[in-house]
């Protein structure tokens, strides 16, 4: 298969995944009724309110979600040459997880949560990268130190914070660790995405700095890239595109560690190819397991990073350590 | 195009200074070896010429301009650096890169390859001989053969200048050799290299040597003169012998320093001459005769080879006593 054919073949995923989601749910809606309002988008009625201000705004979430910590997940692989790298390990949604305990452990009204993770886990990003700093650059092995670290501390002191709240705070800060976007809406996807934009901009323009980083800082070096600022951009895209993700979805893992080893065993290590089968992948993945979450249990739900887990690791493990596999953990 | 000078550079590793006031030129189309002991700073040297370190004193420039004004992308196309060793990008093309030599050429926006950028690196590719495995996964090439490719990269850079850290390191004779002769083949034009190298008859093969050692340029000059057995002593701490036959000069360390015995290598135009030991120490002969089986005995005895008896006793002997080089 041609890459345009593969990409092309993500990107149908991709909106099959996202229709699949406005057609199911916790409330069981015909789908001709559901189809009728797509086609009518200025309708009113209970169906329409489901579908678009429901299910609509979450599909798209979990798209925007999925794109963005696959991305993240891609460019710091690819900048720490590492491919046990996830989004997390810049301590964002271990910043963020304190923050939101503490948040709610404080009784802080639930609508300015988000938020107050989003900048806390932007803080604790800016102190990973201050940590991990040498001289005017980015050393690669301090960063996983210094990002290892205080996300174990950060850790604790969430535990601390749930040994010390109430039963109903404690159930909503486990809810925000377990990773879900239940009773998210238009507000929050327009709030969190200009971050991810910015994020995403970065992103396409550090691919040709990714490319010649395949082979070492200092071939990279060499062949005249300026190490030190494609560090500090690849770090700043990650970091805005994981901290837009927590603040809609709160701790989802998974997504940001295994698309992008299977995006790169589709397409190849060629970041113009990954990034974008990363970004493909990780968007029809997360509404796909969105969806699923709503229903599987329905009306219950399961928390979605909680089943992209539950899904994920077992395929990850035996895409890649299956004996028969000769492939590598880097690459195809 | 494609002239590197050096004045009064100093460079540092932490706090340790390796150079207090180095200087030296290198012209268009020459190929230097440069040669010292571990941990002369032969690599921060390197380092140091391509930009990666500013020197603490003095400056490097690059057809005049200090290098390290240039920005990283004008600084590429003037000089390259090939590493002794690189990451292995699992699943990456032998094509792709290559291919990373182009990054300079092109504009940061710019995502796709200019035509142009195509044929230079199939024309790197065919120069290293390595065309036909342009599609295969660098991870599956020969140590010789990622060489190879490596120095493809740096052809498809288009760089002036082209320094090599220790690039026959791991590799066999064969390879080591053909390294050496694809390095001497850069050299041509307005492109001039420079590799950092431990073989001393590897070096004696580059248009001129830089000896450095404790922080000095101990020689600079054509192998014939810098490979002077009495220099690499005080480069090395310990006896060199060196041969020359048909035109190839050979330098081979002989053993430990002894104090009041000044080297006694001398060369014998064209043809090899045995310089060392055997004559002097009749227990170390035999112990080097017993050495060999019969028939080489034989052979070297009946001077069935002429000229590479003495010269090849001398060498093994020299073998046995330092161990493997």
């Amino acid at each position: 298969m041609t890459v345009a054919l593969r990409l092309g073949s993500l990107a149908l995923a991709v909106c099959a995944a996202m229709l699949l989601g406005l057609f199911v749910g916790g409330s069981a809606l015909p789908a001709a009724s559901v189809a009728w309002t797509l086609l009518h988008p200025h309708a009113s009625g209970d169906v329409a309110t489901i579908v678009w201000q429901l299910r609509a705004p979450r599909v798209c979430i979990a798209a925007l979600v999925g794109a963005a910590l696959a991305v993240s997940g891609f460019l710091l692989q690819g900048m720490l040459r590492n491919p046990l790298v996830d989004p997390f390990l810049t301590g964002i949604s271990s910043g963020a997880a304190l923050a939101t305990a503490l948040a709610i452990a404080a009784g802080l009204a639930i609508p300015f949560v988000p938020a107050l993770g989003f900048g806390a886990g932007l803080l604790t990003a800016l102190a990973v990268a201050f940590l991990a700093r040498r001289g005017s650059g980015l050393d690669a092995e301090r960063l996983i130190l210094a990002g290892i670290s205080l996300s174990a501390l950060f850790s604790a002191f969430v535990a601390l914070a749930l040994t010390r709240v109430g039963r109903a705070s404690s159930s909503t800060i486990l809810a925000w660790l377990a990773g879900s976007i239940a009773g998210r809406g238009w507000n929050d996807l327009f709030w969190a995405a200009p971050y991810a934009i910015v994020g995403f901009g970065l992103a396409l323009a550090v691919v040709p700095a990714l490319n010649a980083m395949r082979l070492g800082d200092d071939v990279a070096r060499a062949v005249g890239l300026d190490v030190v600022r494609a560090n500090w951009m690849i770090l700043s895209a990650a970091t805005l595109l994981t901290a837009a993700a927590v603040a809609l979805a709160g701790t989802i893992g998974f997504v940001g560690l295994i698309v992008p080893h299977l995006a790169r065993r589709m397409l190849g290590t060629d970041g113009r190819k990954a990034l974008l089968a990363s970004a493909l992948l990780g968007a029809a993945l997360v509404p796909l397991a969105d969806a699923a979450s709503r229903t599987l249990w329905a009306p219950a739900e399961i928390p979605l990073g909680v089943l992209l887990a539950i899904i994920g690791v077992p395929t990850f493990l035996y895409l890649y350590l299956r004996p028969a596999s000769a492939t590598r953990m880097w690459g195809t | 195009m494609g002239h590197v000078a050096l004045h009064g550079v100093r460079v540092a590793a932490g706090t340790r200074t390796l150079f207090e006031n180095i200087s030296f030129e290198i012209a268009p189309a020459e190929f230097v070896a440069i040669v010292g002991p571990n941990g002369a700073g032969k690599t921060t040297l390197l380092r140091t010429i391509a930009g990666f370190i500013r020197p603490l004193a003095g400056e490097v420039t690059i057809d005049g301009a200090p290098v390290h004004r240039l920005s990283a992308r004008e600084r590429a196309l003037g000089v390259t650096l090939l590493g002794s060793e690189s990451e292995l990008p699992y699943g990456t093309s032998v094509r792709d890169v290559v291919a990373t030599g182009r990054f300079a050429h092109r504009d940061w926006w710019e995502w796709g390859e200019r035509e142009s950028d195509g044929r230079i690196v199939g024309d790197a590719l065919r120069h290293v001989d390595l065309a036909e495995c342009a599609d295969r996964p660098f991870e599956t090439l020969s140590s010789g053969e990622r060489q190879r490719a490596r120095i493809a990269l740096a052809l498809a850079q288009e760089a002036s200048l082209v320094l090599v850290d220790e690039p026959t390191s791991h590799l066999d004779p064969r390879f080591a050799h053909e390294i050496l002769s694809l390095l001497r083949t850069l050299a041509e034009g307005p492109r001039s290299v420079v590799a950092v190298l431990h073989d001393l008859s590897q070096a004696a093969a580059a248009d001129r040597v830089l000896i450095v050692a404790d922080g000095e340029l101990l020689a600079d000059g054509p192998p014939r003169d810098a490979l002077d057995p009495s220099i690499l002593e005080r480069a090395y701490h310990i006896a060199f012998s060196r041969f020359e036959q048909d035109g190839v000069l050979t330098v081979v360390p002989r053993g430990p320093l002894v104090p009041g015995r000044s080297d006694d290598a001398r060369i014998a135009g064209g043809s090899a001459q045995r310089m060392d030991v055997a004559g002097e120490d009749p227990a170390r002969t035999a112990t080097v005769r017993t050495g060999h089986d019969a028939n080489t005995d034989r052979i070297l005895g009946a001077g069935l080879v002429p000229g590479v008896g003495d010269a090849g006793l001398a060498g093994d002997d020299d073998g046995r006593r330092t161990g493997p080089r």
